[in-house]
């Protein structure tokens, strides 16, 4: 317990780390709000319309008062207002969030219904030909850039079956449940592809580990069936690094997928923040970039807490 | 080294990567000697978008370059991303894991919350930013994949150090008067190896992946010097005029990370105790 | 309305359901047409967005005194005649009696008078109001004209009026500090919500003087990759597209059941040289530069074909033949002989271009450094995110520069910020010439068009002589549309205002 403890006290320092870092980077990219609004009309402005401007995007500040303002803000509960939608950051976060948090979801569920079983298999026919398929399929599939998947998937779709899945907006789970998933469905494939193929190698490794194990071993010897000692003895233990794997990917998903939302025009936290930064809404940058900062360590502790719940030698060796 | 090439050589994923990655430093090799069937940046302005065929192996682009001849040196150009930044951010992992694990106390403090920082910070967004700060092109991709995988090299060698801090070859190394240098070096550094060569293997298929992603939204490494990436996004509005500018440069990405990963798992099995038990 | 308990909320949403499932059925009656966008618009607010992007959405929301036709002459919009003083230094208007405010209020001098007043007030932050300076004072003799009073001769005004940087907002909204928020034009459509680089829903304004629309609103998603939005109107997600890069608008003719509706623009594409910089300070440097390129070969390859060769003037009353100008063949022997001239024995350069704005500049950077290789120019490409690209080029720090340049229907509001002595991005030109300054003003105060046309035309001599830029290509604005949508107009000046008399089956 106090291991958690320890754990949640280093969380806002490594927040503060953040904060500064996103702070400051933002505004060392050349350009500001004025320029990403006006382009190169910005050129047409008067000294007294440029500072009017900068007023209202709340730049005219030294930097260092900027941050204090902001910082103080944040003890509030208030990230600022965004300049692009005008509205308080957090809200524009969490009305991106929910899409985020359902594509890392569905991601998940995809990788594990396919990779588990899969790995499982491989592993109970270690070195048979349907172990080498499934093991050269998922290195190739670990090998894939996303990307490539994402542009297959959507070229596929629209030319041989004249359907795209539904872009631009997104349709929340709890109105229309089915058209949220069938929405997500496929982006959901793109990102779990690899996520797919890692955790079928997982599954199998840590599978060949465990039935090599002592007590597995037993088991066998006490006749019960091959199916048995897989299903029952040994997958439990297996899924221990399975666990691990998933949590980690899955908070590295929940910081949004840029290159996937982009492709698939969904408005999740990725794009959110890449038109933030393209658009120079500092507030937004720095919200966001928290958001998923803090996410991403809640996610990670739990993971951590799960490990060690999973496995007994570790709670053992702790105390 | 020799020896765990030879015995990479006869694991039968790891002959395969290594197969691979020989091609691909081959190609790099030819690429930057400037052995390519054609200029990779001349402009054959009478043959654009050809499809391949014997003079143009890999058919031509858009301006009428030759594409075989420019994927050989986007070959290079990806390739020395990948292990430009991957050997930085091994070398600052290492030391900031080593001197965090050493001195411990506040130095360790210090470090660890700093790495905390980089690794929560979301990795796309650090290159991102970085990148619009300094200005997109070679060097940036490289710093950006290095900062971006240097705390996990830090991670990495800080555990075993701990570990090994606290065995007692290390203690005895210590008692009998060893400088600091020699048992960090001595001790810690080579035993280290293992993890540290698989770690490196992995980390060069994603900085790989991370370039070509990077190049994709148009952020990575710039024209006319390509890049596998660059390629594939230079490619994307001529998927139907011309797919093969597509396919091969993705093929070309998707080999490559497909030979570290192999030699990755190759090196793991090698070094890792436990399969070897398992194997025998 | 009543306080429903759970059972009645559930039954109304049981009829609710069966309603929309009932409308779904209906044939396209309630016609709604279904848009889609790469770059969303980054401000409702039409005095202060001047991103492509905005006023391609303003336009269709708010009006300006009057706007171009599909020719580019100025007709109608809230204004229903015009004329100018014998001296041009008065300019009268006379508004529309329907007009109205998508919240049934009538258009008034008086709206005009305050719109005009919010964008020449400094605090407003109106980039346009430069075009504006010459107004001295408004009256509003009677709620129906408006009357500017010039402080100098101003004939370009009347065609810098015709853009929704000079719309016309209702002077409550004004007071009431809303505009920007509430977006209450006298345009033919309403905009009833916005999710920045999502969405925005437009519904027909049923107070539009206009007319009665034949569709009854749009809705547009913003999908940042082309050929998604390619893909979506292949699969019947979308109706109507507006595209930006070239090369997915050349697909769009391959498609069954797609059409694309293409229109020359009045932006250029240009190769800016900074000549405040040696060597391209040296006059027989840049004459040199632009004998060697070959702006046909930059248009085949780099734009895919997608382009016409230009001059510095874009809009088809003002434009010569660009074979008239300096050097506009290919002339790779006259080009070596000006550099030998010159006492420059080749030279590098680093040149900026900015990615993806526009789609094609990085292919032209590269075809440029190929041509100019060839009389030992060796050109290093930086490319650059928009916006660092946009401060680098403000500062007018920068070799040469890719960029692509707005137009105008007419040389005066196009230029003079450039090639006048007090023009604003002097800096960025950076090519003072009192012959290019006199003409200009010359050109300003002129009122018989022929002899305008004569001014202009020396004027772009002039510049294509001393090529202080290089001017490369004019390319077109594109939209694709599904088959079931008919009556699209497209418009040199990229708007889509076009939509208000399309229909779709």
């Amino acid at each position: 317990m106090s291991y958690v403890v320890q754990r949640l006290l280093t969380f806002p320092l490594i927040l503060l780390g953040v904060s500064i870092l996103v702070f400051v980077a933002i505004r060392l990219v050349p350009g500001d709000a004025i320029t990403a609004m006006l382009g190169t009309e910005a050129g047409l402005l008067t000294p007294v319309q440029r500072e009017a401007l900068a007023a209202y995007f709340g730049i005219d500040q030294p930097i260092w008062a900027q941050y204090l303002r902001w910082l103080t803000g944040l003890f509030q509960g208030d990230l600022g207002i965004s300049s692009i939608y005008g509205k308080p950051v957090l809200t524009v976060i969490l009305e991106r969030f929910p899409l985020t948090l359902q594509l890392s979801l569905m991601s998940m569920v995809i990788a594990l219904s396919v990779g588990v079983p899969l790995g499982v298999l491989a592993a109970s026919r270690n070195e048979r030909p349907s172990d080498l398929v499934v093991r050269v399929l998922a290195m190739l599939g670990q090998s894939t850039p996303n990307f490539v998947v994402g542009i297959l998937i959507i070229y596929v779709l629209s030319v041989f079956f004249g359907f795209v899945p539904a872009m631009g907006t997104f349709t929340p789970l709890f109105a229309d449940p089915l058209a949220s998933i069938a929405q997500l469905i496929f982006p959901a494939i793109t990102l779990g592809f690899a996520f797919a193929a890692s955790v079928t190698r997982i599954s199998r490794s840590a599978m060949l580990d465990v039935l090599s194990d002592d007590y597995v071993r037993t088991a066998r010897s006490k006749g019960a069936t091959p199916m048995s000692v897989i299903w029952h003895h040994a997958l439990p233990n297996a899924l221990i690094p399975v666990v691990t794997l998933s949590g980690v990917e899955f908070g590295y998903l929940l910081g949004g997928a840029v290159i996937v939302e982009q492709i698939f025009a969904l408005p999740g936290l990725g794009r959110l923040v890449l038109d933030a930064i393209t658009q120079r809404d500092y507030a937004l940058v720095q919200g966001t970039v928290l958001f998923i900062a803090f996410n991403f360590l809640v996610v990670n502790l739990l993971v951590d807490l799960a490990y060690v719940a999973l496995d007994p030698r570790i709670r053992i060796g702790r105390r | 080294m020799g020896k765990m090439l030879s015995s990479l050589f006869r694991h039968p994923s790891g002959r395969i990567g290594l197969v691979i990655i020989g091609f691909y430093l081959l190609a790099a090799i030819l690429g930057t000697l400037g052995l390519t069937p054609h200029d990779p940046l001349k402009l054959f302005a009478i043959d654009r978008l050809k499809a391949p065929s014997g003079t143009y192996w890999f058919g031509t682009d858009l301006l009428g370059r030759d594409a075989f001849s420019r994927l050989m040196v986007g070959i290079r150009q990806s390739m020395l991303i990948a292990f430009a930044s991957v050997a930085i951010a091994t070398i600052a992992g290492t030391i900031i894991g080593l001197v965090s694990a050493w001195w411990g106390g506040l130095w360790d403090g210090i470090f660890m919350r700093v790495m905390d920082v980089l690794l929560a910070f979301p990795a796309i967004l650090l290159a991102l930013l970085i990148i619009a700060i300094v200005g997109p092109g070679t060097m940036t991709s490289v710093a950006a994949i290095a900062i971006v995988y240097t705390p996990i090299f830090a991670r990495v060698v800080r555990g075993p150090a701990l570990s090994l801090k606290q065995r007692d070859f290390v203690d005895a190394a210590r008692t009998f008067g060893s400088s600091q240098g020699y048992v960090l070096t001595r001790h810690l550094l080579l035993n280290l190896v293992a993890p540290l060569a698989v770690q490196v293997t992995l980390a060069l298929a994603w900085a790989l992946l991370t370039e070509a992603g990077l190049s994709f939204l148009g952020l990575g490494t710039q024209p006319p010097t390509p890049s596998l990436g660059l390629m594939l996004a230079e490619s994307r509005n001529l998927m139907t005029h011309a797919p093969w500018l597509m396919i091969f440069p993705a093929v070309t990405i998707m080999l490559g990370i497909l030979g570290f990963n192999l030699t990755g798992d190759a090196l793991r099995d090698i070094l890792d105790p436990r399969t070897q038990r398992r194997e025998a | 309305m009543n306080q429903f308990s759970p059972k009645t909320l559930l039954a109304g949403l049981a009829v609710a359901t069966a309603l929309t499932s009932v409308s779904a059925a209906l044939p396209a009656q309630a016609a709604e047409l279904r848009m889609a966008w790469s770059q969303d618009a980054t401000g409702l607010d039409p005095h202060k967005q001047t991103a492509f992007s905005s006023l391609r959405l303003l336009e269709l929301i708010y009006e300006p005194l009057v706007r171009l036709d599909a020719d580019l002459n100025v007709v109608p919009a809230i204004a229903s005649s015009w004329e100018f003083a014998e001296d041009a230094r008065t300019l009268t208007f006379t508004i529309d009696t329907n007009a109205k405010f998508s919240d049934g209020a009538s258009v008034t001098s008086a709206d005009v008078k305050a719109s005009f007043e919010r964008l020449l007030d400094e605090a407003t932050s109106a980039a346009a109001r430069s075009n504006f300076l010459s107004i001295e004072s408004i009256d509003t003799p009677d709620d129906a004209t408006i009357v500017f009073n010039l402080s100098t001769p101003d004939v370009p005004i009347l065609v810098a009026m015709a853009t929704i940087n000079a719309a016309v907002m209702p002077a409550a909204e004004i007071e009431a500090g809303t505009v920007g928020t509430e977006a209450i034009g006298s345009g033919p459509f309403v905009l009833e919500s916005w999710e920045p680089n999502a969405r925005e829903v437009l519904s027909a304004n049923e107070n539009w003087a206009g007319g009665e629309l034949a569709i009854d609103g749009i809705t547009i998603s913003v999908l940042p990759d082309e050929m998604a939005i390619l893909a979506s109107l292949r699969a019947g997600q979308t109706d109507f597209a507006l595209l930006n890069d070239p090369l997915v608008a050349t697909l769009v003719p391959m498609e069954a059941g797609l059409e694309l509706n293409r229109v020359g623009v009045l932006n250029y594409n240009v190769l800016q040289l900074n000549p405040s910089r040696p060597p391209m300070d040296n006059l027989l440097v840049r004459q040199a530069m632009s004998c060697a390129i070959d702006r046909q070969e930059i248009i085949d390859a780099a734009l895919a074909g997608e382009g016409k060769v230009t001059g510095p003037l874009t809009m088809p009353a003002f434009a010569q033949d660009p074979a008239n100008l300096f050097c506009y063949e290919q002339d790779l022997e006259r080009a070596r002989e000006l550099m030998a001239e010159s006492g420059v024995d080749g030279f590098s350069a680093t040149v900026i271009a900015a990615t993806g704005e526009p789609p094609v500049a990085a292919s032209e950077a590269q075809v440029l450094q190929a041509q100019l290789a060839e009389i030992g120019i060796d050109l290093e490409i930086e490319m650059m995110e928009l916006n660092v690209y946009v401060d680098a080029w403000l500062a007018g720090d920068f070799d040469m520069a890719v960029a692509q340049n707005g137009g105008r229907p007419d040389p005066y509001p196009m230029y003079n910020r450039y090639f006048t002595n007090e023009g604003n991005l002097a800096h960025v030109s950076n090519f003072p010439d009192d012959e290019l300054d006199s003409l200009m003003k010359q050109g300003q105060a002129e009122t018989d068009p022929a002899k305008r046309v004569e001014i202009f035309q020396a004027f772009e001599s002039r510049l294509a002589e001393q090529s202080p830029w290089l001017w490369l290509s004019t390319g077109y604005s594109y939209t694709a549309q599904r088959e079931s949508v008919s009556g699209f107009t497209p418009s040199p000046t990229g708007t889509l205002f076009g939509l208000v008399n399309v229909s779709v089956e």
